[in-house]
């Protein structure tokens, strides 16, 4: 018998099947798990986050400190907020932290709520205020965070994220990068409810400490007239979209009955030193250029 | 955010490229493989062949590199996560291997048999820390006899 030589009709070494149908069934499996341990472990969080003593958290605001070492200390403008920020908290939010206002030198327009008790605004947030009831709002926004110790809750969160994404992928990997990008996107949605609360607190911290709430959306307005819309579109904006904030506000304030008002000016003196950094020890400056 | 859209064109272009190049390859495996039946590379080294003249024994060799596609990497990676047997792999490793041995059987010109193949292969192109293959390597290698009928 001639042997004839021959190919073989199917390849073994290959598993048949679409490779489309493995990823979806995959990334769904990962996606649905890490959705589940991040929740479960969030839910963890919020629960422990109360029960953390004042103690405690001033230990863990040690790490912190690199921040706020970096922004400066005995400004005009820093002793301002301050003083502005000791009256609201004495006379309309009895809060059991010492807050410490910062100002850090940097354009966005932004002021954040760090553990034990550090509020940092920077520049950029500052040249754009007008009036003192529109900065009271951004500080007692910023105390609301503290009320609610949310400053707390986003860091809990945060270490859940990256551990989860460290303890599945290594500490090194594009996956876990990517996934835990994902999660950061969802993460967002968390910070909005919280955002939400801030405001209210903040709105009615004004209209306590001026006796109307006047000026609290001023500095929503603005930024919404300098920023474009996010490129990306509603998901993706971690302080919920301006217009939507606005709108709460209002709502929040026509609920609680809370009244409208003139507005106060920033003080004369500070109108210019709040937005450039002087030091207390320098002499100021008689005439300041007019910014545009 | 911007790293997910690139993530997706990554992956987009991984899949589509790797497919297509895939199919291309296969169809050009298939055909060679159909010519150079003539030729069997086998793995014995040692076998009588009483009655054949050996009129020429030489080592011949043949490599190919097969780089994986973000796609089939990213999809390995998700693998790695629950077990089992990691498919995206497994054409890549088919077609080095493939295109290996044919490379060698072009090498050996007219010889009649290669006898005591071997096919080894490695990952070649890993960068940094990072522990995934980025390309695998193939080496087949075999003594070429040519015969006298």
């Amino acid at each position: 018998m001639k042997y004839t030589p021959r190919l073989p009709r199917i390849n073994d070494n290959v598993t048949p099947g679409s490779p489309v149908r493995e990823f979806l069934v995959l990334m769904g499996g990962v996606l649905g798990l890490i959705l589940g341990i991040y929740i479960i472990l969030g839910l963890m969080v919020d629960f422990a986050v109360p029960r953390i003593s004042l103690e405690t958290e001033q230990r863990i605001a040690g790490y912190f400190s690199r921040l706020t070492d970096t922004a400066e200390k005995h400004s005009t403008r820093v002793a301002y907020l301050q003083t502005l920020t000791d009256q609201l908290k004495a006379r309309c939010a009895p809060l059991p932290y010492e807050v410490k206002v910062n100002v850090s030198e940097n354009q966005g327009t932004n002021a954040v709520a760090l553990p034990g008790g550090a509020i940092i605004v920077f520049s950029g947030l500052l040249e754009k205020m007008t009036s003192e009831n529109e900065l009271a709002f951004v500080l007692s926004h910023e105390l609301g965070h503290f009320h609610h110790r949310d400053h707390l809750r986003a860091m809990g969160r945060g270490l859940v994220l990256m551990v989860l994404a460290a303890f599945l992928f290594g500490s090194d990997s594009s996956t876990g990068d990517l996934l835990s990008q994902f999660i950061g996107i969802t993460e967002l949605g968390f910070s909005r409810i919280q955002e939400k609360r801030a405001d209210e607190f903040g709105v009615s911290v004004v209209s306590c400490f001026y006796g109307h709430m006047t000026g609290s959306t001023d500095f929503f307005e603005k930024i919404k007239q300098s920023e474009d819309p996010s490129r990306f579109g509603r998901y993706f904006t971690s302080h919920p979209e301006l217009e939507e904030r606005i709108r709460h506000i209002l709502d929040y304030g026509r609920e609680k009955a809370y009244s409208f008002g003139c507005l106060k000016p920033l003080p004369e003196q500070a109108e210019h030193r709040i937005k450039v950094s002087t030091s207390i020890d320098e002499p100021q400056p008689t005439l300041s250029k007019p910014r545009n | 955010m911007e790293q997910l859209i690139i993530f997706l064109i990554l992956i987009a272009v991984g899949y589509t490229a790797g497919t297509i190049n895939e199919k291309k390859h296969y169809k050009a495996i298939e055909a060679r493989e159909q010519a150079f039946l003539i030729m069997p590379a086998v793995t014995f080294w040692k076998a009588s062949m009483t009655n054949a003249v050996i009129l020429k024994a030489e080592l011949v060799s043949g490599n190919a590199v097969i780089a994986v596609d973000y796609f089939k990497q990213f999809l390995a990676g998700l693998r790695k996560i629950f077990g089992g047997p990691v498919r995206s792999y497994e054409s890549l490793l088919d077609r080095a291997r493939r295109e290996a041995i044919l490379r060698m059987k072009e090498a050996a010109g007219n010889a009649s048999i290669i006898v005591n193949v071997r096919i080894e292969t490695s990952t070649i192109g890993q960068s940094g820390r990072r522990q995934n293959a980025t390309c695998v390597e193939a080496i087949a290698y075999g003594t070429a006899l040519t015969i006298e009928r």
